[in-house]
This record gives structure tokens, C-alpha cells and sequence, in this order.
């Protein structure tokens, strides 16, 4: 960890002088040569990207038992590093909480940070939102072998079905948005929702659809998706603003990683991550415009 | 039981992890402690003999520190600094904070042992010829050690503590690894309470030294 600190002193220390040396450039250079000064070349020029992304929320950015850092996230991420370098493991990681998210953008810690931020209009002001990765929303999760079928099911038996959800002003609001008329019993952490439909004392989990799903791949039959998701969410990474260079590059990056050469490796990180298989992008005309 | 040998099995999987983080924060904890009580001495210090001055000065710092949240400081200095040019990692800033924060809170203690030894020491000392380094050396400073020995160890085991809000920018210290794990195998109950464990092992390990270096240090009766 300390070698990594040592690293990104060093490296700052290195932008710091960059930018010192690009301003002296410019200073003596006309407009033409402005685009010099964009982070893809400053990236580039270090040789390695510096990713912001978090340690603690599976699948989007959690340690293996082997205490490497992986998730969606991260391949979104390594995603990016391959695009710059031909190499996805030219990244160092900075670990940050989900708070520290934007002020790591604005302060110049990280490049890019890909951690399961939802974009809203107030964060768009702060901060420049990529192209979204991946759509979240709030979904049921049932047991297997469980009362009730679907969310039809669920639906239907009114007052008398129980939710288990994660603590939450909104909670129960969220909740009486797909089913009205139920239950809420509000747990304080994800490992209590799940044993609390493990144990019977709830018939149906509602959280995210990534947790959920993360949740039954690592849970082979147990468990079933009701097949209702609700509260959209989009996720996209984000990046400082006013560096159009950069933003373009990170996102055809991901733009390619969904519709074109790189979509096996998207595919392959959605199938690890959320358990299922992605359908190719048609070719032909660009579904883009579809 | 079940259940019991599933938080063992993950420990054991998780043993290293548990172990490095165990090692960064009892790192934070030592360092911060060592660097905030050298530089809370000088505070001590400077409030008892310094000049107008140095007084007003160092007692602004201090009340200002100490009224200030542990969670502010490390925030304030891993992004305050940087935005005017001082570039340091999560660990440097982390204990940059912990230091000056602990330094607050030892200097007011130094002070404390300090001014509750009776003037006439002072006087006496003076009237049987010695210098005021002598004094110091040999008549105030072993016994403001001894008055202030208490507080101090209160201090350290508190910096213990406020070592875990380090996660917040991203240390990998013993409670942002225990986040991990638990991300892992969603065993929160069990992971947090052996944390807490651990953490208190630490603090009952400085009271214990606390007791001991007071045994040490008593005047012998």
C-alpha cells in the first residue's frame, strides 16, 4: 500500500511538473497547440491510467479472496487501460469511498472514476459523466422453491406478503412503488435482507438488480429474479470537466466495449458479474440509430 | 454451530488481509501517536514559557484544532493541501492529520502537568542556585510526566480509534478491510465484532504499557 502512496506522490509530482512545462508551451506557442494539455496525453506519457473505484460493494468493485481488486467497475476500467495501452492491467487503482468520488475528480487524484455512480443532473455540474455502462434498477429476488411464483404472484397476495429491504428514508416507498400493498421490514445490512428470506421471515428481497443477481449466480438455483425492475438508475463513469479530448476518448472506449470490437470483453465481464449472457450487437446497421 | 465454522473458515481465508490491515492501522496509530506527542510537547511548551507572542499563536492553534472534527482535519488534508500544490497520498496526509490533531490534545495536557506543579518549586529551585534549564530538567519535567501519564494513554488509545476514519480516503486500514471481506461473504455481524475485537486488543495493550510505565515512573515510596 505504501509503495502504491510512494507511487502516486511520485506521479503527481511528475503531472505537477508536466503541467508546469505544458504551461511554459503554451505561454510561448499560439492556440494551435492546445490540445497537447489534454489528460490522453498526459495519461499516455505516464504509461499507466489512474482509476478512482472502491474495495467494498460486490460485484461492482470488491476483493477476491486472494485480495485482488475486481468487479464491473474494474473491468470497465481495465476496459479503458486496454483501449490507451493494448494492456488492461496498466491501472493503478485509487481506493476511495463513495463520498470521495467527485472531490478525487475535481482535485486531480484519479484520471477516471468508474464506481457505480448514479448520474444526476447536480452531479453533471460538478463533474463530466461518460456515456453510461450499465442501467440499475430496484428488483425482487424470490427463493427458488418459495410460495409465490412471480411478481404477479407477489402483486396479487396484497398486505399479506413481506419485503425485506435495506434500511432507508425511502425504503418503503420504494417498495409500495411495485407492490402497494405490502409489508416492509427494513434490515440495516444486504446480508440481513438475504437471511431474512433465507429464513422465511420475508417472501420476497427487494435491492439492486446488480446485487441481486450477483447474489443468485454466487447462489447456483437457489434463488429466483420475480422478473419486475423499477427506479432506474443509469451508471457512467466520470471525468473532469472541460477536457473534451479525454471525455471522447473514454467514451468511445466504452462505446466500443458495447457495440464493437471489444463487446466480448464486456460480454464476458456482464456474464461473470451479473450471470448473464448478452446477445451480440447486430451487425449490419448501427444499432445506434435503431 | 454452522454458522460458527463458516466465520472461521472465512477468517482463515481472509487471515492475511485481516493481518495487513491490523498491521497499517496499528502503523497510523504508532506513528501519528509518536509525531503528535513530540509535537505536543513543543505545544505544551510554548503555551507554559512562551512569549506573548508564541502563546497567542500556539493557543489559536490548538483551540482551533481541537474544536475542529478528526474526520475535517483528514479530509481538509488530503484535499486542501493539494489544491494549493502540497501533493500527498492517503497515508501522509492521513497521519499528517492524526499528528496534528494528537498534537493538540497532548500539548493541553503538557501544559496541564506542567502548571499544577506549585510555583514554589520554582522558587525554591531558584533560591538553591539552579539555572531554569536545570530546573526544568530535574525538578518540573519529572513530575509534570508523571501528572500527565493518564491523559496521555487516553489520548493514544482515542488516535486508535481515529485511525479507522482514515477509510474514508481510501487507507487500507483494518476497518476499510474489514468492509472487504464482509463486501465478500456478507458475514457483517461476525466480521465487525472481531474488528472491534482487535481494535480493543490494541487499546488494552497501550493501557496496559500506560500502567506499566506509570508503575516505572512512580516515586518510590
Amino acid at each position: 500500500m505504501t509503495v502504491h502512496q510512494g507511487n502516486i506522490m511520485i506521479i503527481s509530482l511528475r503531472a505537477g511538473a508536466l503541467s508546469l512545462a505544458t504551461a511554459f508551451l503554451l505561454s510561448a506557442m499560439p492556440a494551435a497547440a492546445q490540445q497537447a494539455t489534454s489528460k490522453l496525453d498526459e495519461v499516455l506519457a505516464r504509461g499507466h491510467l489512474v482509476l478512482g473505484t472502491g474495495s467494498t460493494n460486490a460485484p461492482w468493485h470488491f476483493k477476491s479472496a486472494e485480495d485482488k481488486l475486481q468487479g464491473f467497475d474494474v473491468d470497465i476500467g481495465r476496459i479503458v487501460a486496454k483501449a490507451l495501452f493494448g494492456d488492461p492491467d496498466k491501472i493503478e487503482y485509487v481506493n476511495q469511498s463513495s463520498d470521495a468520488r467527485i472531490p478525487n475528480i475535481t482535485t486531480d487524484k484519479v484520471d477516471l472514476t468508474c464506481q457505480f455512480m448514479t448520474v444526476t443532473g447536480e452531479r453533471a455540474q460538478q463533474i463530466a459523466f461518460t456515456i453510461p455502462y450499465y442501467r440499475e434498477g430496484v428488483g425482487l429476488m424470490l427463493k427458488a422453491d418459495g410460495k409465490y411464483a412471480d411478481y404477479a404472484a407477489l402483486k396479487a397476495a396484497g398486505s399479506s406478503v413481506t419485503i425485506s429491504v435495506l434500511q432507508n428514508v425511502y425504503a418503503e416507498d420504494m417498495v409500495h412503488a411495485a407492490l402497494p400493498e405490502a409489508t416492509v421490514d427494513q434490515y440495516e445490512s444486504v446480508d440481513l435482507i438475504y437471511q431474512a428470506l433465507e429464513s422465511g421471515r420475508a417472501d420476497a428481497a427487494a435491492t439492486d438488480q446488480s446485487s441481486l443477481a450477483w447474489y443468485m449466480t454466487q447462489n447456483q438455483g437457489r434463488y429466483k429474479d420475480a422478473g419486475y425492475g423499477w427506479n432506474p438508475q443509469t451508471y457512467a463513469c466520470g471525468v473532469k470537466r472541460g477536457d473534451q479530448d479525454w471525455l471522447n476518448f473514454v467514451n468511445t472506449a466504452l462505446h466500443e466495449a458495447m457495440t464493437g470490437v471489444e463487446f466480448d470483453f464486456y460480454a464476458k465481464s456482464f456474464k461473470t458479474w451479473f450471470g448473464k449472457d448478452l446477445a451480440p450487437p447486430q451487425i449490419g446497421f448501427p444499432v445506434e440509430y435503431k | 454451530m454452522t454458522e460458527i465454522s463458516a466465520f472461521f473458515d472465512q477468517l482463515w481465508i481472509a487471515r492475511f488481509v485481516v493481518l495487513k490491515g491490523l498491521g497499517v492501522t496499528v502503523s497510523i496509530s504508532l506513528l501519528s501517536i509518536i509525531a503528535g506527542s513530540l509535537l505536543g510537547v513543543l505545544v505544551g511548551l510554548s503555551l507554559v514559557y512562551g512569549n506573548r507572542l508564541l502563546r497567542l499563536v500556539v493557543r489559536a492553534y490548538t483551540d482551533f484544532i481541537r474544536g475542529t472534527p478528526v474526520l475535517v482535519l483528514v479530509l481538509a488534508s488530503y484535499y486542501v493541501l493539494s489544491t494549493i500544490g502540497i501533493e500527498l497520498g492517503p497515508f501522509q496526509a492521513g497521519i499528517l492529520a492524526l499528528a496534528i490533531f494528537c498534537s493538540s490534545h497532548v500539548g493541553e495536557i503538557v501544559r496541564g502537568g506542567l502548571q499544577a506543579i506549585p510555583k514554589g518549586q520554582t522558587e525554591a529551585a531558584k533560591a538553591i542556585g539552579l539555572t531554569f534549564r536545570q530546573t526544568f530538567a530535574y525538578v518540573l519535567w519529572p513530575q509534570a510526566l508523571r501528572q500527565f501519564l493518564p491523559a496521555w494513554v487516553n489520548t493514544a488509545a482515542e488516535m486508535v480509534k481515529a485511525s479507522t476514519l482514515l477509510s474514508v480516503i481510501g487507507v487500507a486500514e483494518l476497518l476499510l478491510r474489514t468492509q472487504e471481506i464482509i463486501s465478500r461473504n456478507f458475514l457483517s455481524l461476525q466480521f465487525y465484532f472481531f474488528a472491534g475485537l482487535l481494535y480493543f486488543t490494541i487499546n488494552y495493550g497501550i493501557e496496559r504499557f500506560g500502567k506499566y510505565v506509570e508503575r516505572k515512573t512512580a516515586v518510590p515510596s
